[in-house]
């Protein structure tokens, strides 16, 4: 078993969630990605999500969310702004193969560190600049940030409960669906340079890639003059399909039948009641229309039941069902634990976190590893490896970048931790539907 | 004449569905050479779904089918047949990548085992696509776009306090996962230059959505936390239908909040900017205050911001540095000045639809740019191209394939 991408070496001056999430996957294939941090601002990928809910001491290396995103990579910081700054970004691009930022249009050329200057010392680099609409047209300068892309892209014009107007799904939904792109566009344009020697500058912006998965139904409005309505959890033509409550605190049951093979097998679990049989609900048209009394007399049947056990019943019969699960029942869960998707990563000692479950990715590969190369780094946690060891700086130069602030491993500018809201004020609010105390034990956490 | 990225890549596509198709649209529109297998009497099952161009169910109007299959070619064979096997083992050996979304177990069912099809083809890459996977306790189990969405974890935590999990209304779930297979499928097209070897790709569709779901299992994991919808008072929640979340603007609806992150600007700016003063209130100057004051807060401001227009809205905030959100429906997009500039809309023929403003451009490659070549394929359209020509078919046998049943 080999590492997909050995031996490729990426920078990765971004921030947020989309673009790392690019890198960290890259990262796990075995790419060396190299994230630059600017130290003179706070920390800021993280969600203030740390151990216990307690920030602790050096809390920027402790978010859970920024261990999750920024896993795998190295870690150096480098104030851009000074000279020296600027002259180590660019000696390790030229030894590196991929340039990934995300700043607004326009911000890495006042470095001087833009495409076409670093095109001079390093022909063939590929050079992603990720903004929110693209380096050209009248929306350029406009910021971008994923929450809002539900919206701007129209997927929102089609999501909501159907008594009331659009509301969002998922959190900053485009954010992660833009990041697998980019892997795409870089894996892409690395194949061009392996044929041609060519590297490239992609202009990738987030608001094409949202908009092009909604294709069919901006097709229906050029085609049809139709502007689409909020679908609530229905199929565009067939019923039953929802979610419906079951047994126990807030359990339900997806339930999407899309043939009449489907529902006659529903029936059948259900032993066929009259109510199926009535002219309502005997046929797909019928059902389609009656489809929201159809639900309330399918909650009927599943409220009594337990979610996995109905959803196994229902997939034994080949009835598409599956249980709504939560982020506790995801990490115990069977399957999921069966294929290893969550992998469980021990951080370092001076961290104080741990062992820790991540998501990994949705795919494996018979002849390749990819794995969670470890956790996120601590900040500057490689800058004497990446400046002695990569650029060949003498440790005089590395005690002077110290000295001067052009690299740290401490923020300068960090804000003062402020404690996270206590989970029980959390509970009370409505932010979260349950905890527990004895979390590590139920996951088994060393 | 400019190349494109994978130009010299050639894709056989047996898969069914939206995903695999979306995966095969990523590599095709970057240049992949992508033949599609399809069921010789029905052919994919988007065809025969809407919307239709002009609502006229037929199997070439089908806009769904049309969107995914632009830049492809189409052959129609019958692999369950011996002699369909045959022909497509035939059309493997000249192929890069496999794309198939049977059912886990099927082709070994009908003789074509993944050993059998490693041996034949080394450096074949064969990219899996399934509800849950290969293997595990739920690799039988029918998964569709709800159910994916139910068991990511997205659903739960998405819809209002007290109401039922809430999905997007487009099946989202199927176009991350064909992103996700076009990127490892390029990933392993890369990792082939260097050991030559191919291998299988097992994408389970469950995950995909799952693997989005990534924040709610890290705070479990770190606090015992289980996050949950919007907030009892949906004025502090951005999956609700207050301030924070999308509210109504005088022609439609807006994401008016961009207090978000921690490089937030002071909140007195915005107050100022819309010219409301009541909102400079202290009360109103921190996330928490205005957390703990959000139905004042909504009181307040609601009823101005269904006064703007929300292009005004958009424009005035996002030009002074906010970052704030429109919905936009399919008729905004067309009509969208950004995309506009960006060349993103192109008007193409179709033999049986005729001309059709389609979307384009997905992001920007500049040295191997995205190419439109063809629209979507008829039925088949390709066989005599391919079976004549590519392989060593004349004429007559295809005639003898087509009265077989085979093609």
């Amino acid at each position: 078993m080999e590492d997909l991408l050995t031996g490729l070496r990426i920078i990765d001056s971004t921030t947020m969630v989309a673009m790392p999430t690019a890198t960290h996957i890259l990262a796990d294939m075995g790419a060396e990605v190299i994230k630059i941090e600017n130290h003179t601002a706070p920390r800021s990928e993280g969600g203030g999500v740390f151990l216990d809910n307690k920030p602790g001491s050096k809390f920027w290396n402790r978010d859970g969310l920024f261990h999750m995103l920024q896993r795998s990579k190295l870690d150096l910081t480098l104030n851009l702004r000074t000279d020296e700054g600027q002259e180590s970004f660019k000696s390790l691009a030229s030894i590196s193969d991929v340039i990934i930022e995300n700043n607004r249009a326009g911000s890495m050329g006042r470095l001087g560190l833009d495409y076409e200057e670093i095109k001079k010392i390093k022909p063939d680099i590929i050079y992603v600049s990720n903004t929110g609409f693209g380096y050209t047209g009248p929306w350029q300068q406009y910021a971008g940030i994923g929450r809002m892309f539900e919206l701007t892209c129209g997927l929102s014009q089609l999501t909501g409960y159907t008594d009331e107007g659009p509301r969002r799904v998922g959190a900053a939904f485009y954010d992660v669906p833009v990041g697998w792109t980019a892997v795409f566009a870089i894996m892409s344009a690395l194949l061009h340079r392996q044929k041609t020697g060519e590297g490239q500058w992609i202009d990738f912006a987030m608001y094409q890639i949202g908009v092009s998965t909604i294709g069919d139904t901006i097709l229906d409005f050029v085609a049809n003059k139709r502007n689409g309505q909020v679908m609530g959890n229905a199929h565009p033509f067939y019923a039953p399909h929802n979610v419906y409550q079951t047994e126990g605190e807030d359990k339900w049951i997806a339930i999407g039948t899309e043939n009449d093979t489907h529902w006659n097998n529903l029936c059948e679990i259900m032993n066929n009641p009259d109510w199926s049989q009535s002219n309502e609900y005997s046929d797909s048209f019928s059902r389609y229309k009656n489809r929201e009394q159809l639900d309330l007399l399918l909650s009927d049947w599943t409220k009594t039941q337990n979610n996995l056990q109905l959803s196994n019943l229902l997939q034994s019969k080949g009835v598409p069902a599956g249980p709504v699960l939560n982020s506790k029942e995801l990490l115990l869960d069977e399957h999921l634990n069966h294929r290893q998707f969550y992998e469980r990563i021990t951080h370092n000692p001076s961290d104080d976190i741990g062992e820790q479950m991540y998501s990994g990715r949705a795919w494996k590969m018979s002849n390749s590893t990819t794995k969670i190369r470890g956790p996120g780094p601590a900040l500057g946690e490689h800058n004497d490896y990446i400046l002695s060891q990569l650029l060949g700086y003498d440790e005089d130069t590395i005690g002077d970048f110290y000295d001067l602030g052009i690299i740290s491993d401490e923020p300068n500018n960090q804000r003062s931790s402020t404690n996270p809201p206590s989970l029980e004020k959390l509970l009370e609010e409505g932010t979260i539907s349950e905890f527990d105390v004895d979390f590590k034990s139920i996951l088994g956490l060393a | 004449m400019a190349t494109t990225a994978l130009d010299n890549i050639r894709v056989l596509d047996i898969s069914d569905g939206i995903s695999g198709a979306y995966c095969t649209k990523y590599l095709a529109d970057y240049g992949a050479d992508v033949i599609k297998i399809e069921e010789p009497n029905t052919g994919n099952t988007t065809r025969h779904m809407g919307p239709f161009f002009h609502d006229e169910p037929h199997r070439e109007k089908s806009l769904l089918y049309f969107y995914l299959n632009c830049n492809k070619r189409s052959v129609t064979l019958d692999i369950s047949k011996n002699t369909g096997k045959k022909i497509f083992l035939e059309l493997l050996v000249e192929m890069d990548v496999l794309v198939e979304n049977f059912q886990p177990g099927y082709l070994e069912q009908i003789g074509l085992t993944y050993e059998e099809l490693k041996q034949k083809f080394p450096n074949l890459i064969i990219l899996s696509l399934s509800s849950f996977g290969q293997t595990g306790p739920r690799s039988s189990h029918f998964g569709n776009d709800l159910i994916y969405y139910a068991m990511s974890g997205i659903m739960h935590i998405s819809g209002a306090y007290g109401r039922s999990p809430l999905k997007h209304g487009h099946p989202q779930s199927y176009y991350m996962a064909g992103m996700t297979a076009a990127y490892t499928v390029t990933a392993a097209l890369f990792s082939r230059l260097t050991n030559n070897s191919g291998q299988q790709i097992d994408v389970s569709l469950q995950e995909v959505s799952t693997s989005h779901h990534y924040n709610g299992p890290t705070r479990y994991s770190y606090t015992g936390a289980v996050e949950s919808r919007a907030t009892k008072i949906e004025g502090s929640s951005f999956k609700g239908v207050k301030f924070e979340g999308i509210v109504k603007s005088k022609d439609g609806y807006i994401g008016a909040s961009s207090q978000q992150g921690r490089q937030r600007p002071l909140f007195s700016t915005y107050a100022e900017m819309l010219d409301i003063p009541e909102l400079s209130d202290e009360k109103f100057s921190t996330n928490t205050g205005r957390i703990e004051n959000a139905q004042e807060l909504d009181e307040i401001l609601l009823p101005i911001l269904e006064q703007w227009n929300k292009y005004d809205y958009f424009d005035k905030t996002m030009s002074e540095g906010w970052v704030t959100g429109v919905v936009q429906t399919p008729e905004d997009l067309l009509n969208c000045p950004q995309l506009k500039n960006r060349e993103y809309f192109i008007e193409v023929e179709h033999p049986i639809i005729g001309k059709i403003t389609i979307p384009g451009e997905i992001f920007r490659l500049p040295n191997c740019p995205w190419k439109f070549t063809r629209t979507a394929p008829l039925l088949g359209q390709h066989n005599t191209e391919i079976y004549c020509q590519e392989l060593n078919y004349n004429k007559d046998d295809v005639i003898i394939l087509r009265q077989g049943g085979i093609i």
